[in-house]
């Protein structure tokens, strides 16, 4: 038997260019279904893991899928924000825990998230080093983040305006960091936390200044009537919050009207979830309430039709490249007329030179198979973090 | 969202999912197990005395109780660190006076689930105060910033009310010792149930004798029993200048009160130049500190008595 291995060997090994291009083509043909298969049954798992892990969602009316979207994995939200009195009914009806996010704004690519510290311990967020943010204009940076911005506690970050338009709207405040949290693989590494209300002073709905009513402050008053201030275009607003200047921020304005993205709403127990579901299921609503897991579901049996479809095509290639290898191998063995005699001449019996040829064939099917798999267990270990390169 | 659109959708959703990784799933009612009756089951954190006295009341010794501005002069006009933030997010509840009490409750990151703003059911009952001057700028059109009158608890109808919220937030995270605070509840409402007797009936005709606040605490105490009363700002440790007299002249002349209410006793030299004209001082103390000697309730039965005495001499 060694003698066949060795034949075989020997051919594949001095047409190994040959060789090479039918292990290729069939490798590949075995290990694009495997590692679709791979990354669609990674993803899914992920995806319906975050969407499982949030009860339930509130925000404007719309796209429920663009609400999950944004509420889940930090995606620039697209829907109308609403209002923080929804997050204030949530809470006043004892029935859930509400916890707002504010998406509007980035720094250097990487989505700020305004919410409370009801968040850290909804996601179980371990902080890595540093701590929570605890004072106005403090920031909390995902793993990913703090690596995708190169800095870490005590150093400080710029929020970036939100659009190129933005010239006046969004305040680019400078936001010392206090933590990095420990990696968690999910999307909440890639994120900026701050307090809520330190996203809305981004947005320009609280911010501080000097106190243009104390005397001494003529320079930045433009009038002074008997009730009221007017300052002039030399008072600005602080880029940065400081124990000095923190009292002076205020917010302008009630802040049940300010903006919240989506509320992640958690019932206190399944009874209490029924109840909200019914409460906001009227249509024409000013809100809507979704259940990310449904919403995930559909868009999963979108993703399994996708893959199904990659999977009928790669079965066509698939048997296209078996008749291709079938015809190359069939070629082979013609062109190897003169060598396969020469071995029956100096006799060798008809079943080995049969046996040297289905070796030959194994050899190359097994080898196939071999790269196939080890390019899917590659894509199951690493192929997350392509996708998320890709997706960032 | 179309075909096309939920095509889109899912390739995104392929992508965003990889980014996540095995959860599981959040509750609200992550609070506190159940307890061992002789030992803490959880802590809570006030921010005045008489809130952590409802509490401790309430709760007994079932309850760690911090109150971190015991040290502050007048609480009110605390601040907290982070670190001091950091501590009190680690709380199982935090209670709060609300009515505008913890200004710094915009500047700090604390959890609103376990927030109890203990005057947020009581709104049309909180007394508004403006400030007369406001400024504008940019764009915006003018604002001031308006206060609210936060000694709530100096009317005792309003601490009750306090107490209720406290209960049910206490109720809401430790169920299993929701009769034991329905009992203890029953007990300080009934104190302060007596107290608003006794501060009702020491005040009889209060309306019609005039008294000087030394301080603008008093609103919610003159509201709730008539109280004429003007207020001035007098420190009971600073001797007041010579604007201040003229200003208590000009009082006297205008409306003739007989007593001036201070927050704590006043320099022996003040009284005694009050005395001389013909204003005697009596103290009413808020009590947003720990008093020196006995609880709220002592305080409050304290400031009874001298409203007892101011009402019932004057004229």
């Amino acid at each position: 038997m060694n003698d066949v291995l060795y034949l075989a060997w020997r051919y594949l090994r001095f047409n190994r260019g040959k060789a090479a291009v039918l292990v290729g083509s069939i490798g590949l043909i075995l290990f694009l279904p495997a590692a679709l298969q791979v990354v669609v049954r990674q993803g899914t798992q992920a995806l319906t893991a975050r969407a499982d892990a949030t009860p339930l969602l509130l925000g404007a009316p719309g796209s429920a899928t663009d609400l999950t979207l944004a509420a889940l994995y930090f995606r620039p939200p697209t829907l109308e924000p609403t209002r923080y009195a929804e997050v204030e009914h949530l809470a006043a009806s004892g029935l859930a825990q509400a916890i707002p996010l504010h998406l509007r704004y980035e720094s250097s690519g990487q989505r700020i998230v305004g919410t409370t510290t009801d968040y850290f311990a909804f996601r179980s967020m371990e902080v890595a080093s540093g701590r929570r943010f605890a004072m106005l204009g403090e920031c909390v940076l995902g793993a990913s983040a703090a690596e995708a911005l190169g800095v870490g506690v005590g150093e400080t970050i710029l929020s970036s305006p939100a659009g190129a338009f933005d010239v006046a709207g969004s305040f680019p405040l400078e936001m010392p960091v206090v933590g990095v949290l420990a990696p968690a693989g999910t999307p909440d590494d890639e994120a900026v936390l701050v307090d809520l209300k330190t996203a809305w002073v981004i947005s320009g709905l609280a911010h501080g200044h000097d106190d243009v009513t104390a005397p001494g402050a003529e320079g930045q008053v433009l009038e002074r009537q008997e009730d009221n201030v007017v300052a002039n275009a030399s008072l600005l607003s602080y880029t940065r919050i400081t124990p000095d200047n923190l009292d002076s921020f205020h917010f302008h304005g009630d802040p049940a009207g300010f903006p919240v993205d989506a509320i992640v709403v958690v019932p206190r127990d399944r009874k209490s979830g029924v109840v909200l579901r019914g409460r906001y299921a009227e249509p024409g609503g000013e809100v809507q309430m979704v259940v990310p897991r449904a919403v995930i579901d559909e868009v999963v049996a979108t993703l399994f039709s996708i893959r199904n479809a990659i999977l009928a095509v790669s079965l066509g290639l698939g048997l296209a490249t078996i008749a291709t290898a079938t015809l190359v191998f069939a070629l082979s063995i013609r062109l190897r007329r003169r060598e396969l005699e020469t071995m029956r001449r100096i006799g060798a019996p008809r079943q080995r030179v049969r046996a040297i040829l289905a070796t030959e064939i194994l050899m190359v099917v097994a080898t196939a198979v071999v790269l196939a798999s080890g390019l899917t267990l590659l894509v199951s270990r690493f192929g997350v973090s392509a996708l998320r390169l890709l997706g960032s | 969202m179309g075909r096309t659109g939920g095509v889109v959708a899912a390739l995104a959703l392929l992508v965003l999912g990889a980014c996540g990784g095995a959860e599981t799933p959040g509750s609200a009612a992550d609070a506190a197990a159940p307890a061992a009756p002789t030992t803490a089951i959880g802590t809570v954190e006030a921010t005045n005395y008489p809130l952590a006295y409802v509490v401790e009341r309430l709760a007994g010794p079932l309850l760690e109780v911090h109150f971190r501005a015991a040290g502050a002069p007048d609480p009110a006009y605390w601040r907290p660190t982070a670190d001091q933030v950091v501590a009190m997010q680690e709380a199982d509840l935090i209670v709060v006076n609300g009515a505008g009490y913890e200004g710094w409750l915009k500047d700090v990151s604390l959890p609103t689930s376990r927030l109890v703003d203990t005057t947020a059911g009581m709104r049309e009952r909180l007394i508004a105060i403006e400030s007369a001057v406001t400024h504008s700028h940019g764009t915006e059109g003018a604002h001031q910033h308006t206060g609210t009158a936060f000694t709530t608890w100096l009317d005792p109808t309003l601490l009750i009310e306090q107490a209720h919220a406290v209960a049910a937030a206490l109720e809401r995270t430790w169920p299993e010792q929701a009769d034991l605070f329905a009992d203890h509840l029953a007990a300080l409402v009934a104190d302060l149930e007596k107290l608003d007797a006794d501060q009702a009936a020491a005040t009889v005709g209060a309306a019609e004798r005039p008294v000087v606040f030394s301080h603008p605490v008093y609103q919610y105490l003159a509201k709730r029993y008539e109280l004429e009363g003007h207020s001035v700002h007098w420190e009971p440790d600073e001797s007041p200048g010579a604007k201040q007299w003229s200003e208590l002249e000009h009082l006297r002349d205008h409306a003739k009160p007989e007593w001036m209410i201070w927050e704590a006793e006043p320099q022996a030299e003040i009284a005694a130049r009050l005395e001389e004209a013909g204003i005697r001082s009596v103290v009413v103390d808020p009590c947003a500190t720990p008093p020196a000697d006995g609880d709220l309730i002592d305080v409050l039965r304290r400031n009874a008595a001298a409203l007892r005495e101011v009402y019932a001499t004057a004229m």
